[in-house]
């Protein structure tokens, strides 16, 4: 192993960092540990001149290995790695060392939290040592897309994509196209017929020559990686079907909340107690009747069904303030004469022409009145008394505090948007991940909200999270164009951080064999050891840690560097005390 | 003077890592105590990494990766929990007091449980008192 | 006449046992008839169990005087520690022969306990002894004649390169013969010799790499067993049929001979080159094989593997990470 010379950065981070940590003396302690030929700090390392700092003292102190103290490495390993590809290093003989995440912006004692930062430090430049070089590896692409889910995030996906004249194959659960939009009349704010929206999308999708669409279709697992992948499919003919595809987009969207489960509003007792989705059936037909035929008189809208509730779901389902809205609207037009109750817990009117829209709305006649989502929901009863109107609505008024009494002929509840049964399915054969609501994650909340951390694989629309049509159609475009980059670019980097066995060592009992899940690991007869497939592996060193002999080697997380970096931090640890 | 455990910590990036970086953008507060060693998967935690934390004086050692069934990388956290319990019990037969030992699910969007375990294992550490092990290892030999 | 002087000065030999059982110097006899090719190339400066040299007589001898010591069993007691400290003295090559003086052995299952209950257990707690005064031994005993003196007993055990540097491991509960006389004729004839802190007499290779029963990918175990508790089939890896083989860990050099003889190895051989603890890669092995991702499943599996740090540090519980249990 060369002798190694470090350069150690630690960054200030404008305040971010600097305020909790001393910067300085990091440096300075840092500054006498073996090997480090330079010690330095500075308050932004990713900026232009901070990099520039790096390149230059690359060169001028011949340095073979970079320490940054900064950030988590999920924001800026990339980033400096590349000034290293720059420089002429490779970008694998580089550390970066948490001090901001995990250090200044959680801890108020600056002086534990500094003790803690140079001990991070410590373990970063003992374990850079052993990096070693790794060369970039690159696939090819499959010019090919496939798109999850036919509804409005899902073709405007595959429409974007089949536009640019790449193949989509386009996946679709039922046996039609258009997901919950179909579901609409007409869309808020402005009031556009959804059936002419999507009348033409569909049409433009079905006709695309570009664009193959699968009906009563589901995705089962999902074999290779970006730029290759694989999946049998069944579609209603039975018949097997093998897809190849570079990518993938998921739109598998969301479900409406099961109101019955909010037992006080009596949704499946109560035959006019309806959904905010039937209620868009029923706008449909052009009449709002009621289950026995009669034009309602009393019609109460209640807020929140399912959602910001503890019980059932904490988060707001984005749109049923706004659709709410829409619903008043259209009632004071199709029914002039009725009483039309709003019941809210807040009202979210968002984003372009919507708070126009509650504006408008509110100057129609229509009774707003707030009730407490927290600590009492209304209470829906069915009347007994004859002469009463068919349903009483109890609840109490929040600003004032009264107890009120609503008559209602009709009860239409705004439920939230939930995900759907199998989304852990289709996690888990695409290999993403779900988080506590069970909608996708993506990789950065914030920057990168359509991408996700399995390369290749983007989430758009619902089934990221809860968003109208505007938010779904720029994400399905944005994943589009992500993709057509890659498509473009005619290869993507793979994941080089991968297992290789030392067939010098290796015994050949074959115990890593089933441990892989991308069955990246065959056993070699002839030779009689296991052989690590580069470009399946995915880098995780499961198998690692699974081989009895040490022979397999998990590169960039080798047990070397791994005892090497705990032996820098424990030992800096002691010396500290 | 105050005894300070040191807990040396295993993450796994995908998840428990991330959630340990959302508990930072979030500027949740938590006991300094631990130090993060970062992994690809929690899967990669190799017993020999536990031990020598344990042998270089580390009082506590915390594994943490993605909630079973979300395993970014499949099933590398189920490897993860039979490694942990076997190694629980060699731990016990060697006298190392099997709480100083802790696996936790964490996902990448439990900030909040990351910095309230950071501040339960400390606590827990702290009553046990400092690992033995470093000293004796080094001074019971004769 | 003039007798005939031999070509090349004979090689100065010795043979020094620690806390041993006496197996390693009886290897070094079971060369059999190829001892006299020894003999021929060697010249026996210093071997206890077989010769009357004395301590003195080693003192006597000039730095690296010695060739080639071969230093079986654990370092125990102060005088295992003073000779090896002398035998270093005074060999230019130090082998830590054995699994005792490589690893610990098993006298280093006495890390499991301490110098006090030992002694409180032998000369006081034994069914055998009666002791109703408590006499334990001492250091130091002084008699008419003048002082008596034992070794200091450490509480710990320790390997050779724990107490000083040494050249070569020849691992093995024992060695393989065949192994140390390759060993030997390497030293003998001069052959270039591996890099210093290098183990010989076994293969880069575990001993799956040699062992003839039959291995498949299947290595999911649903519970553990003892070798006896099973109808092994002779053929089938032990792995396989739940019984925990230290094989996949052990360096291959004794012939397969415990496999051969139809019982799982046990790790005498100690472990390959990349392995930073002698043990902790078969926990994980072994735990990896655990067919359960239930959480209580897993831990019904665990209890079936009764002794895990006597299973994985049998013979190198001295040279693991943890080393001893702490009290």
């Amino acid at each position: 192993m060369e002798e190694a010379r470090i350069g150690v950065y630690v960054c200030w981070c404008g305040n971010n960092i600097a305020k909790m940590v001393d910067v300085e003396l990091v440096t300075e302690l840092i500054g006498k540990l073996p090997h480090v030929v330079v010690s330095k700090n500075y308050k932004y390392m990713c900026s232009d001149p901070g990099q520039e700092l790096i390149a230059e003292d690359i060169l001028e102190h011949n340095l073979n290995r970079v320490v940054v103290a900064a950030c988590s490495p999920r924001i800026h390993e990339l980033t400096f790695r590349k000034v290293l590809e720059k420089s002429g290093l490779n970008p694998y003989l580089f550390e970066m060392a948490n001090i901001r995440e995990q250090d200044s912006w959680v801890h108020d004692n600056r002086e534990a939290a500094t003790r803690k930062a140079v001990e991070l430090v410590a373990g970063a430049i003992s374990r850079v040592q052993y990096h070693e070089p790794l060369d970039k590896r690159s696939v090819g692409i499959n010019p090919a897309t496939l798109v999850i889910g036919g509804g409005v995030a899902g073709m405007s996906a595959a429409l974007e994509v089949a536009n640019a004249g790449r193949e989509v194959y386009l996946l679709e659960k039922t046996e039609q196209l258009g997901g919950m939009v179909s579901h609409f009349d007409l869309t808020f704010p402005y009031l556009y017929d959804a059936d002419k929206m999507l009348e033409v999308m569909i049409r433009r999708t079905i006709n695309h020559p570009h664009i193959k669409v699968f009906y009563n279709t589901t995705i089962s697992e999902v074999h290779g990686y970006i730029g290759n992948f694989e999946t049998t499919i069944q579609s209603d003919s039975n018949q097997e079907q093998t897809l190849t595809f570079g990518n993938i987009i998921v739109a598998t969207g969301l479900r409406p909340f099961d109101a019955s489960r909010v037992g006080q509003y009596g949704y499946g007792r109560l035959p006019n107690v309806i959904t905010s989705v039937e209620f868009e059936d029923l706008l449909r037909t052009g009449q709002v009747r009621t289950k026995e035929g009669n034009i309602p008189q009393n019609i109460a809208i209640i807020h929140c069904v399912g959602s910001r509730n503890t019980e059932f779901h904490e988060y707001c389902s984005r749109t049923c303030c706004q659709v709410a809205l829409k619903f008043a609207n259209q009632l004071r037009s199709l029914l002039p004469d009725s009483n039309i109750y709003d019941l809210y817990a807040d009202m979210r009117a968002f984003g372009k022409g919507c708070e126009e829209l509650y504006t408008a709305t509110s100057k129609k006649e229509i009774i707003f009145m707030m009730f407490d989502q927290q600590h009492e929901l209304p209470q829906i009863i069915k009347s007994v008394a004859p002469g009463d109107p068919p349903m009483l609505i109890f609840f109490r008024e929040k600003i004032s505090g009264l107890g009120l009494e609503i008559p209602a002929d009709m009860i239409i509840l705004m439920v939230g948007m939930e995900a759907h049964p199998d989304v852990k399915d289709i996690a888990h054969a695409v290999g993403i991940s779900i988080c506590s609501n069970a909608f996708f994650i993506e990789k950065h909340p914030k920057l990168d909200p359509v991408a996700t951390t399995t390369s290749g694989v983007y989430i758009v629309g619902n089934c990221q999270g809860p968003k109208g049509i505007p938010d779904s159609v720029a994400q399905a475009k944005a994943a589009a164009a992500r993709v057509l980059a890659t498509i473009n670019q005619g290869s993507v980097h793979v994941e080089v951080t991968t297992a290789e066995v030392n067939e010098t060592l290796c015994c050949g009992c074959q115990t890593c064999i089933m441990v892989c899940p991308y069955t990246a690991i065959h056993y070699d007869r002839e030779k009689k050891v296991s052989v690590v497939n580069e470009v399946l592996c995915k880098g995780c060193g499961t198998c690692g840690s699974t081989c009895p002999t040490g022979a397999i080697r998990s590169k960039h997380f080798t047990d070397q560097q791994i005892l090497s970096q705990i032996d820098g931090l424990m030992k800096m640890a002691l010396k500290i005390e | 003077m105050e005894f300070n455990p040191t807990i040396v910590a295993f993450l796994c990036n995908w998840c428990s890592y991330t959630g340990a970086d959302l508990a930072g953008t979030s500027r949740m507060k938590y006991k300094p105590n631990v130090r993060v060693i970062r992994v690809m998967c929690s899967g990669r935690v190799d017993p020999t990494f536990v031990y020598k934390s344990f042998r270089e004086g580390a009082d506590g050692v915390l594994i943490c990766g993605c909630h079973p069934g979300d395993c970014h990388y499949q099933e590398g956290n189920y490897k993860c929990l039979r490694r942990f319990k076997l190694m629980k019990k060699y731990i016990t037969q060697m006298g190392i007091e099997p709480a100083r030992l802790h696996l936790e699910w964490i996902s990448a969007s439990e900030g909040k449980q990351f910095a309230e375990l950071i501040d339960s294992m400390t606590a827990r550490i702290k009553e046990l008192g400092p690992s033995k092990i470093k000293t004796v290892v080094e001074t019971l030999a004769i | 006449m003039k007798e005939e002087t031999s070509q090349k000065p004979k090689l100065k030999l010795a043979v020094y046992w620690g806390a041993a059982c006496g197996g390693c110097c009886v290897s070094v006899l079971d060369v059999h008839e190829k001892l006299l090719d020894v003999i021929a190339a060697a010249d026996l400066v210093f071997w206890p169990i077989a010769l009357d040299i004395k301590y003195k007589d080693v003192e006597a001898m000039p730095d690296k005087y010695i060739d080639v010591t071969l230093f079986n069993g654990a370092v125990r007691n102060s005088e295992n520690e003073h000779i090896a400290k002398l035998l270093r003295q005074k060999s230019k090559v130090l082998v830590a022969y054995g699994s005792c003086a490589h690893m610990g052995g098993i006298p280093g299952l006495a890390n499991f306990t301490t110098k006090e209950a030992i002694f409180k257990r032998v000369y006081e707690e034994s069914e055998s002894t009666v002791n109703p005064d408590k006499i334990f031994p001492q250091t130091h005993f002084d008699v008419d004649e003048g002082t008596l003196e034992l070794p200091t007993f450490y509480n710990d055990v320790r390997s050779l390169n724990q107490v000083v540097d040494v050249d070569y491991y020849l691992p093995g509960c024992p060695p393989q013969s065949e192994r140390l006389l390759e060993v030997f004729t390497l030293i003998a004839t001069g052959a270039p010799l591996p890099p210093a802190g290098s183990v010989v007499g076994a293969s880069e290779k575990t001993q799956c790499d040699e062992c003839k029963r039959t291995k498949t990918e299947n290595k999911k175990v649903k519970r553990f067993y003892r070798p006896i508790d099973i109808k092994d089939d002779g053929v089938t890896c032990f792995l396989e049929q739940g019984v925990i083989c230290m094989g996949p860990s052990t360096r291959a050099g004794c012939g397969v001979r415990c496999i051969v003889g139809n019982a799982p190895c046990r790790g005498c051989y100690g472990p390959s080159e990349a392995a930073s603890d002698p043990g902790a890669k078969m926990l994980s092995a072994i735990a990896t094989m655990i067919d359960s991702n239930n959480e209580k499943e897993i831990e019904k599996v665990v209890e079936t593997i009764d002794d895990p740090a006597g299973t994985f540090y049998r013979f190198s519980l001295p040279s693991s990470i943890i080393r001893r249990t702490i009290v």
